[in-house]
């Protein structure tokens, strides 16, 4: 019952995204995926989906996820893109409920306004999406992945998130929040999967990073042996000092101390 | 946190609304009916031949021939078409996530017309047994390969990844129409003095040549669109968050496109093949509806069914009266009255990028 990727290769033209990288991720921990710009960290995450073609091997819960229906696939992960555009003028809580679509949170009418308020957006149910700020608008889409998959563990299998930068346009303290948001899914026995770009809260809140750099993954573990000057200086071609508080505390990185 | 105090009044419930709205679609359909079944260039009026019916008197020959071969077949043949056009103008806009679709201005009409003249000038070189065979179906299907053929095309120009650009399907669109025109333009060289008649008969977008038989050779076709279409409205909605959002909330992305483009094609082609372009109608009917009662296409599909057969009955009575005794085209009247919102909408989108 994980998420297991392996030797996966995935080709735009002439160009190689991602050569052979391989991945498993576990349910109760939040796996996270670090990277430059450009590193296929959306790509990979795109793979995992079952969105992408890709060569190589991709199981979710024990079965290849090219052997699933869209609709078997969507009852058991959901997916946040980086970015997304709305076409028609659809209100906020009719966007959350399109997750409904195929989950097995199925016709509980509640579940939309549930997530919604999750995400403390509930007073925003009726406005259209379409008006919302940056921020607002990604957390709507992050509550329309809660409703498809709101229970973390359904008929005993896990359920997984995967979520591309999800507080990339969120102030200080919505990133909290929707990392404790990813954090509480784990632990009631979900798998989340996260491409991140703050190595800080990646820090805090992830059990697992994954480095990629140019297509290939650099590392894999625990934050506290990943993240370290070594592994961070070859990743993104600067020099990065972490910094570790004493007693084994969460390892952090200030750009202060970073020089390309 | 007080994530439990936010919840107030529930949300406002868009669908139910706009599922109430069959009902009073449904009845203005019928009044449009009666008005249009009522006058026409003949002097017969429906409400006396209704009381003359009550008072159990028999009706005239001239009576039951207006009647029952002239403004029922043309009725029937107003909602039929009227459905097609706004219903594959809402699964168009679905599918390119585009409210300026439309299957008359993207060229998809012209596909559909281009199919329906080779038919009806090549149709003289095919062997008896196949004529014999398509039957009357032969214009309405030639029209709806047609259509099939350039909303594909059309398709495949203007999608990358997943994203329809606006500028590059409505370009594609006058490119498509220009060369469909021209090709028209060839086959109308070749064609003998009937089939030239049976061309400018069908050229001016007209419901005037009515008949059981067109009612007949279009209807099959329509009435498997709408079926087809009414099946998409969940897809469409998810698709409009993009393909690869679609997919991840259990979409079956590729069989719904599918689908939508043979549905479009079936109804703009069959409608195309009994009276010839009407526009504006695909684009109008929907995007009111947006307004009156929001975009989901699980409403928004059988409203625009219902309002598309409304207006296009109303646009016909007013063909048949506003020149009396002789008729408008009505192309011509959809255009009047469907040009100006065109003009409208683009206006409210100026400064909302349309990438
Ligand atoms: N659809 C595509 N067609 C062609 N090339 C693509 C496509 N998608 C991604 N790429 C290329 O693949 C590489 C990896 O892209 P990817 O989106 O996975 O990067 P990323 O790590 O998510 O970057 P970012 O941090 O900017 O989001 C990039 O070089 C990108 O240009
Ligand atoms: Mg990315």
């Amino acid at each position: 019952m994980s998420l297991i990727a392996e030797d996966i290769r995935v080709r735009f033209g002439r160009r190689d995204a991602l050569g052979g990288v391989s991945l498993t991720a576990r349910p109760g921990e939040v796996t996270a995926i670090v990277g430059p710009n450009g590193s296929g960290k959306s790509t990979l995450l795109g793979a995992l989906a079952g969105t992408l073609p890709f060569s190589g091997r991709v199981r979710l819960n024990g079965r290849a996820i090219g052997a699933m229906k869209p609709w078997e696939l969507a009852a058991e992960r959901a997916v946040l893109p980086q970015s997304c555009q709305l076409a028609f003028p659809f209100t906020v809580i009719e966007v959350v409920r399109i997750g409904l679509q195929a989950g097995t949170a199925g016709d509980r009418a509640e579940v939309p306004m549930q997530a919604l308020a999750r995400v403390g957006l509930a007073h925003c149910a009726d406005r259209p999406f379409q008006d919302l700020s940056g921020g607002e608008a990604q957390r709507v889409m992050l509550a329309r992945v809660l409703a498809q998959v709101w229970n973390p563990v359904q008929d005993g299998r896990p359920r997984w998130l995967l979520l591309d930068e999800p507080v990339s346009s969120l102030d200080i303290a919505h990133q909290l929040q929707v990392m404790e948001i990813a954090r509480d899914f784990a632990r009631a026995g979900g798998g989340v999967v996260t491409v991140m770009h703050d190595l800080n809260l990646t820090a805090l809140f992830c059990d697992r990073v994954a480095v990629l750099a140019g297509g290939r993954r650099l590392a894999l573990g625990r934050p506290g042996d990943v993240l370290c000057d070594e592994i961070l200086s070859r990743a993104y071609g600067c020099t990065m000092r972490v910094s570790a508080p004493p007693l084994g505390g969460v390892p952090y990185v200030l750009p202060h101390s970073a020089c390309l | 946190m007080a994530v439990m105090t936010e919840i107030g009044a529930p949300p406002r419930d868009r669908l139910s609304r706009a599922r109430a709205l069959h009902w009073a679609l449904a009845a203005a359909l019928v009044l449009a009916g009666l008005v249009s079944l009522e006058i026409g260039a003949a002097d017969v009026r429906f409400s006396t031949i209704l009381a003359r019916l009550a008072r159990g008197e028999a009706l005239g020959q001239m009576e039951r021939i207006v009647l029952f071969d002239i403004r029922l077949p043309r009725l029937a043949l107003g909602i039929l078409v009227g459905a097609a056009l706004a219903v594959s103008g809402a699964t168009m806009q679905g599918l390119f996530r585009n409210p300026l679709a439309d299957p008359g201005i993207v060229g998809v009409g012209a596909g559909a017309g281009l199919g329906a003249i080779l038919a009806i000038v090549l149709g003289a070189f095919l062997p008896v047994w196949a004529v014999a065979l398509a039957g009357n179906q032969l214009v309405p299907v030639a029209a709806f390969l047609g259509g099939w053929g350039s909303t594909l095309l059309l398709y495949r120009v203007s999608t990358r990844r997943g994203q329809t650009s606006v500028a590059t399907m409505l370009l594609a669109g006058i490119a498509l129409g220009a060369l469909a025109g021209a090709l028209s333009g060839i086959l109308v060289y070749l064609a003998d003095d009937r089939q030239l008649r049976d061309l400018t008969f069908w050229g001016l977008g007209s419901l005037a040549g009515a008949s059981w038989a067109k009612v007949m050779a279009a209807g099959p076709l329509i009435v498997i669109a709408m079926v087809a279409a009414m099946t998409l409205g969940r897809g469409l909605n998810a698709l409009a968050l993009g393909e690869a959002t679609a997919a991840q909330v259990g979409v079956d992305v590729q069989r719904m496109k599918s689908v939508a483009i043979l549905a479009v094609a079936a109804a703009t082609g069959a409608a195309v093949a009994v009276s010839g372009g009407i526009g504006f109608i695909g684009m109008v009917v929907p995007h009111l509806l947006r307004i009156a009662s929001g975009p989901d296409h699980r409403a928004l599909l059988p409203n625009a069914a219902l309002l598309g057969a409304i207006l296009l009955v109303l646009a016909d009575v007013v063909a048949r009266l506003v020149i009396a005794p002789a008729e408008l085209p009505i192309g011509i009247v959809t255009a009047v009255m469907g040009a100006p919102v065109f003009l409208w909408i683009l206006l409210r989108r100026r400064g909302i990028t349309i990438a």
